[in-house]
């Protein structure tokens, strides 16, 4: 069987996979926060059934993938997709597409709008190159359901937690609720340790009173987190951050970090353990 | 309103959201102001019932650990 020679890495770029039944390609799709429309949806189906062998695979990044798409029609098909509206996605040393949990959009427990954040990011980095692949999530709040702290750049959203004394009914609520203990009692009045604080917002969800409220509202980052052969979590850059234009102008100090200093095929993670954490995060927000 | 307990529930074992059903329906059968004492498990349960609580308009009054379960007062809302 003989098969034509592929541009392989220009293939990869815009997510076609040679399988290993080399005359195949899978088709991986773009996805923000792995949300389509139901029109979208069916197209996708179409184009797997028509195109391919009517198998969708969905990936741990919220995406899809068509599989055994023969290499003849390849241009067919993914023109036949971009008509709906579907992008194709990434492989190979880039960013890829962006995961997210559903946020404050229909979850209690959202704190920040985890599918603006995720477009932003797409918009602005999506397909670029890096030393060796770059994976971001949002994840609405500290419950870390999108595993913010397991892509090379996690975004979380959070609150800090203050007491406020004169509607308090001392019911001890807090104390006994907060996942890290970081709330105690002392002299009869409660206080935070904010050295243990996740930024959950537990204490002012559950609060009977409303006592605990959210004193600051924002965004925390991780960075380096990676799964894969040497896993490793992400690192907290940082505290709460409170404006959208510092949390972007960090994630870009990031980006262009990881850019200037990665090794090829070094993941980023791998690249601050080798740098020295405290090295890497000193010079990234003292600049 | 009487701080006295009309009622008490023992939820060691009952895990989510039955737990809260419970709790509901024993409330239901106060009347506003009265106080339901309700034994929860630490973990989900903690994490669960006492939001779940709130937006329904109870009011937990106190909460005692105990080994590995806690103790609440939950007074009826209207």
């Amino acid at each position: 069987m003989s098969t034509p020679e592929f541009d392989l890495v220009a293939l990869k770029k815009v997510g076609m996979i040679q399988q290993k039944q080399s005359e195949y390609f899978a088709l991986r799709l773009h996805a923000i926060g792995g949300d389509f429309t139901a029109e979208q949806l069916h197209r996708v189906a179409e184009v797997a059934a028509k195109y391919g062998r009517g198998e969708l695979h969905l990936s741990t990044r919220q995406g899809i993938e068509i599989h055994f798409v023969h290499y003849s029609r390849l241009e067919e098909a993914r023109q036949e997709l971009e008509a709906a509206g579907i992008a194709m996605g990434a492989c190979g040393p880039r960013i890829r597409i962006v995961v997210a949990c559903p946020g404050a959009a229909t979850c209690r427990w959202g704190i920040i709008d985890t599918k603006e954040v995720a477009k932003e990011l797409d918009a602005k980095y999506f397909r670029q190159d890096t030393p060796h692949k770059f994976k971001m999530g949002v994840t609405g709040c500290p419950h870390n359901c999108a595993k913010a702290t397991e892509n090379d750049l996690g975004v979380m959203g959070g609150i800090l937690p203050a007491w406020q004394s004169e509607s308090c009914i001392h019911c001890d609520l807090c104390v006994n609720s907060c996942p890290t203990g970081a709330i105690y009692k002392e002299n009869n009045e409660y206080r935070l340790d904010e050295s243990k604080c996740i930024y959950c917002s537990i204490c002012t969800s559950n609060c009977p009173v409303d006592s605990w409220v959210a004193a600051k509202k924002g965004y925390l980052l991780w960075i380096g987190g990676t799964m894969g052969k040497i896993p490793r979590l992400g690192t907290k850059l940082g505290n709460l951050i409170e404006t959208k234009e510092r949390l972007y102008e960090l994630i870009e100090r990031v980006i262009a970090y990881y850019r200037k200093n990665g090794r090829k095929r070094e993941r980023f993670g791998h690249m601050i353990d080798r740098i020295g954490e405290q090295q890497v995060k000193e010079e990234l927000l003292n600049e | 309103m009487s701080d006295a307990v009309k009622k008490r529930l023992d939820l060691h074992g009952v895990v989510c959201p039955l737990n809260f059903v419970k709790t509901k329906l024993a409330l239901e059968e106060l009347n506003v102001g009265e106080r339901l004492e309700v034994i929860l498990d630490e973990g989900d349960a903690m994490l669960n019932v006492p939001r779940s609580l709130k937006e329904e308009g109870h009011k937990i009054i106190k909460v005692t650990p105990n080994g590995e379960v806690y103790q609440l007062i939950v007074e009826k809302g209207v």
